[in-house]
């Protein structure tokens, strides 16, 4: 427990900032809403001479645009590039940071186990990322609603969530990032590479539209259109980011619990 | 009763040799040196005692329980200070030491207020402004502030002034007495000799010598000088049991060990101006091994 | 001249990966290129009367996709985030890696001022990006050239670097001089980055309403767009003149504060 509440209170400050970047963020998109709401009604016109094929194929495209969700959904990519960025730094830093402020010494000395150790840093950064989802949806919950008061709060919620679900799958990937190599100078230097990396590829699977693409970056386990269609996650990817998250843990224990500590 | 056992400790970092084939035990109650040059393989073994590194192969026992599986269990009773401190920079020096004192299940503020006053520490300062010595200071109340049964020094004394070295031996010694058991490992001798009872020498990552100290430094050697009046032939003195046979001008030096009657003999065949016979040094006993060691191999 | 080796050194793995980097994404988005052409006429035409803004909130642009050349100007935001992340990251970490890693007090004991200790570094962060650039640039001509059917595309490609490095110089000196300022050296590169993603947002909302106009020479990414530099082969005035700016004042910044400040140990 006190290992936790050090943890915690260390990433206390770093994680408000993030939350309240990262809804303010949120907010400036949100209110481009209606400035480009005309542009929208335009082109769903131009949707409508197209034949209905070519329609269907585009047809998220106008479905998702004309709702605040819709539109939503779509910047919500940026939003998602933030988190992860927050998430992996925190996953890299709360485990390399016995190494890199060379404390090691003084905490792997104490009288608990390693696992119990990492289970502390865990359960921090848990709490972390689910209190910065918190104050994040504190925010843009209100001004989506004061944007457009009929907003569908099932779909703005479950698009919200996403954040949470690809934050931890960063954050998992950065404790075991941390606990695989020797010694991380630089956090950034590591996280931002691997992020932006991670966000390109989405980005330009995306543009495409290739399926096989999507199982490789995290950003894109989550199809705005899906959820917009179905009310739903696609239970294929869930699954596999699910696995994903609990293997990386996994190895990162067993990893954890053998590693030799070397001197400063 | 042993403390520590250790037996036939081996680790190789890759294929780096770090320490091989260590053996030794330290009793209850013992203040126990350990000594050797820089990269000879004691922060090796330190660190394997506190299972901060796992051996390649042998093993190593506190309060009889293996190093490696028991590791949480044993830390309970272990106080340790590396060689250099690092702690979290953004903390005050009391946050620190209560952050540490709430992994030992027992109340811990009024030892932490002693040994402060003891080793004059401001308890109020953050953490990185202090320095270096200070910073050591933090290091020793945060290393016996739980009363520990085993006390781990990893060259302790480095950045601490005389006075303070003298206040931090008086604690170790007032422990000690108290019943902890002290393993300190050092290549500064002197201080391995004001404060141990027995030592373990350790060289190129193999363990040379266990001794007591008093057999080491009283029963063993004679550093012997003698001053001729014209040089003579020194051959007469190359006997068994004679090492490190010097001369300078008219200064004939060397170590002794055997039965010293042989010796004085010797001496006496020569005509000599003046005389020294003296207990070697810590310094000189433990040159003397190293150099051996490095002819043997 | 030994400093600047050292550095060049020391940076030389990170360089690599990410030329690897560059690599692979210009070839992942080429392939990509051809697959999408192949797909059909009609779907890239209809893309095409998407509005501007739309196609900016979904990531398009203002690109012809049926053609390599377009494509590629899409692909150039993100090599563009890339060098720009590399050199805001070095200019930083240069900076700030001898108080991070302990070092300060080797270096800086050395018969040497702080100030040729600096232009050295800086030198060989500039060597850096510069190979960096060259790396992009040679490999999006020999791979844009695969797929461009006889278009011509090296000029626009030259172009494209040319505004990639005034961008990059731009990043490396900003995150030099951001390292020189923060008293922390070991959140200055968080800085920096943070102060990157804060102007690719920026840019971003730019795109998306006319009404965020005039926000547009608050940051770096609109300086060099793809689409205007391909269309008229040359740079905007206002824009090289403010890069200039931002590295004059950052540079200024970096010589002034780091001969000005208290080396932590």
């Amino acid at each position: 427990m006190n290992i936790f509440l050090h943890e915690l209170k260390s990433y206390r400050k770093s994680f408000i900032i993030w939350a309240i970047s990262m809804a303010a963020t949120a907010a400036l998109f949100l209110l481009l809403y209606q400035a480009i709401s005309s542009d929208i009604a335009a082109f769903t016109k131009v949707l409508e001479s197209v034949p209905e094929a070519l329609r269907n194929a585009l047809g998220f495209l106008v479905g998702s645009l004309s709702t605040l969700p819709g539109f939503y959904s779509i910047i919500f990519t940026y939003l998602l590039l933030c988190g992860a960025i927050q998430a992996m730094n925190l996953g890299i830093s709360i485990v390399s940071r016995e190494v890199s402020a060379k404390t090691a010494d003084f905490l792997l000395t104490k009288p608990v186990s390693r696992a119990i150790i990492l289970n502390a840093k865990l359960m921090a950064t848990l709490v972390s990322l689910v209190a910065t989802n918190l104050i994040f949806l504190a925010v843009t919950v209100p001004v989506a609603l004061s944007q457009d008061p009929g907003t569908n709060m099932q779909l703005f919620l479950m698009i919200s969530a996403t954040l949470f679900f690809v934050q931890l799958m960063f954050a998992s990937l950065g404790i075991l990032v941390a606990v695989v190599t020797r010694k991380i100078k630089s956090v950034v230097a590591v996280s931002l590479p691997t992020v932006f990396g991670f966000f390109i590829v989405g980005m330009l699977g995306s543009v495409i539209g290739d399926k096989a693409v999507r199982y490789l970056t995290p950003f894109k386990y989550f199809d705005p259109a899906y959820i917009l269609a179905n009310s739903a996650y696609e239970v294929s990817f869930v699954v596999t980011g699910a696995f994903l998250i609990v293997a990386a843990i996994a190895m990162s224990y067993l990893i954890y619990v053998r590693k030799d500590i070397h001197t400063v | 009763m042993n403390i520590i056992e250790i037996r036939n400790l081996t680790k190789y970092y890759g294929k780096a040799r770090g320490i091989v084939d260590v053996s030794f035990d330290v009793g209850a109650g013992e203040v126990f040196g350990f000594i050797g040059p820089n990269g000879a393989g004691k922060s090796t073994t330190i660190r394997t005692l506190l299972s901060l590194i796992r051996p390649t192969s042998g093993s190593a026992a506190i309060f009889g329980k293996d190093c490696i599986t028991h590791a949480p269990e044993i830390a309970k009773d272990i106080g340790y200070l590396p060689s250099e401190v690092f702690y979290y920079d953004k903390m005050k020096v009391i946050d620190l030491l209560r952050y540490s004192a709430s992994f030992y299940k027992k109340d811990c503020s009024k030892r932490i207020k002693e040994l402060a006053e003891r080793m004059d520490l401001d308890l109020k300062r953050r953490i990185d402004d202090l320095s270096f010595g200070n910073k050591k200071k933090v290091g020793i109340v945060q290393c016996l502030l739980h009363e520990p049964r085993l006390i781990i020094l990893d060259e302790p004394t480095s950045g601490l002034d005389p006075l303070m070295q003298q206040t931090f031996f008086d604690l170790l010694r007032e422990e000690n007495r108290k019943g902890s058991t002290i393993l300190l490992s050092s290549h500064v001798l002197i201080e391995v000799q004001r404060i141990c009872s027995r030592v373990a020498i350790i060289k190129d990552g193999r363990i040379i010598r266990t001794e007591k100290m008093s057999e080491l430094t009283e029963n063993n050697y004679k550093k012997i000088r003698i001053e001729t009046g014209r040089i003579t032939d020194d051959s007469r003195f190359d006997l068994p049991g004679v090492s490190h046979l010097e001369r300078k001008d008219a200064l004939l030096s060397f170590f002794f060990k055997g039965n010293i009657n042989l010796i004085m003999k010797r001496i006496s065949e020569v005509e000599i101006s003046n005389v020294w016979i003296e207990e070697p040094t810590l310094e000189e006993v433990f040159l003397h091994y190293y150099q051996k060691g490095e002819e043997r191999a | 001249m030994n400093i600047f080796l050292r550095e060049m050194k020391a940076n030389l793995t990170s360089l690599f990966f990410w030329s690897l980097g560059m690599l692979f994404m210009i070839i992942g988005g080429m392939a990509k290129f051809a697959t999408y052409v192949n797909s059909g006429q009609s779907i890239t035409d209809l893309i095409s009367q998407i509005p501007a803004t739309l196609r900016a909130v979904l990531g398009f642009g203002d690109f012809d996709l049926t053609k390599a050349s377009g494509f590629y100007g899409m692909l150039y935001l993100y090599l563009l985030l890339m060098t720009t992340i590399h050199a805001a990251m070095l200019g930083s970490n240069i900076i700030a890696k001898e108080e991070r890693d302990k070092t300060t007090e080797f270096l800086m004991v050395k018969p040497m001022s702080r100030s040729r200790i600096l232009t050295a570094k800086l030198a060989a962060g500039l060597a850096n990006i510069a190979l960096l650039n060259l790396v992009t640039m040679a490999l999006s001509i020999s791979i844009v050239g695969q797929y461009s059917t006889g278009e011509a595309i090296t000029g626009d490609i030259l172009i494209l670097m040319a505004g990639m490095f005034i961008l990059q110089v731009v990043f490396l000196f900003l995150g030099a001089g951001i390292s020189a300022v923060s008293r922390d050296p070991k959140i200055s590169a968080s800085i920096a980055t943070t102060v990157l993603l804060g102007a690719y947002l920026i840019s971003v909302a730019v795109d998306m309403s006319s009404s965020l106009n005039a926000l547009r020479y608050l940051t770096p990414f609109k300086y060099f767009e793809a689409a205007p530099l391909m269309a008229t082969g040359g740079f905007d005035v206002i824009s090289v003149m403010l890069s200039l700016g931002i590295i004059i004042v950052s540079g200024f910044a970096t010589y002034y504060f780091y001969n000005r400040r208290d080396l932590c140990v």
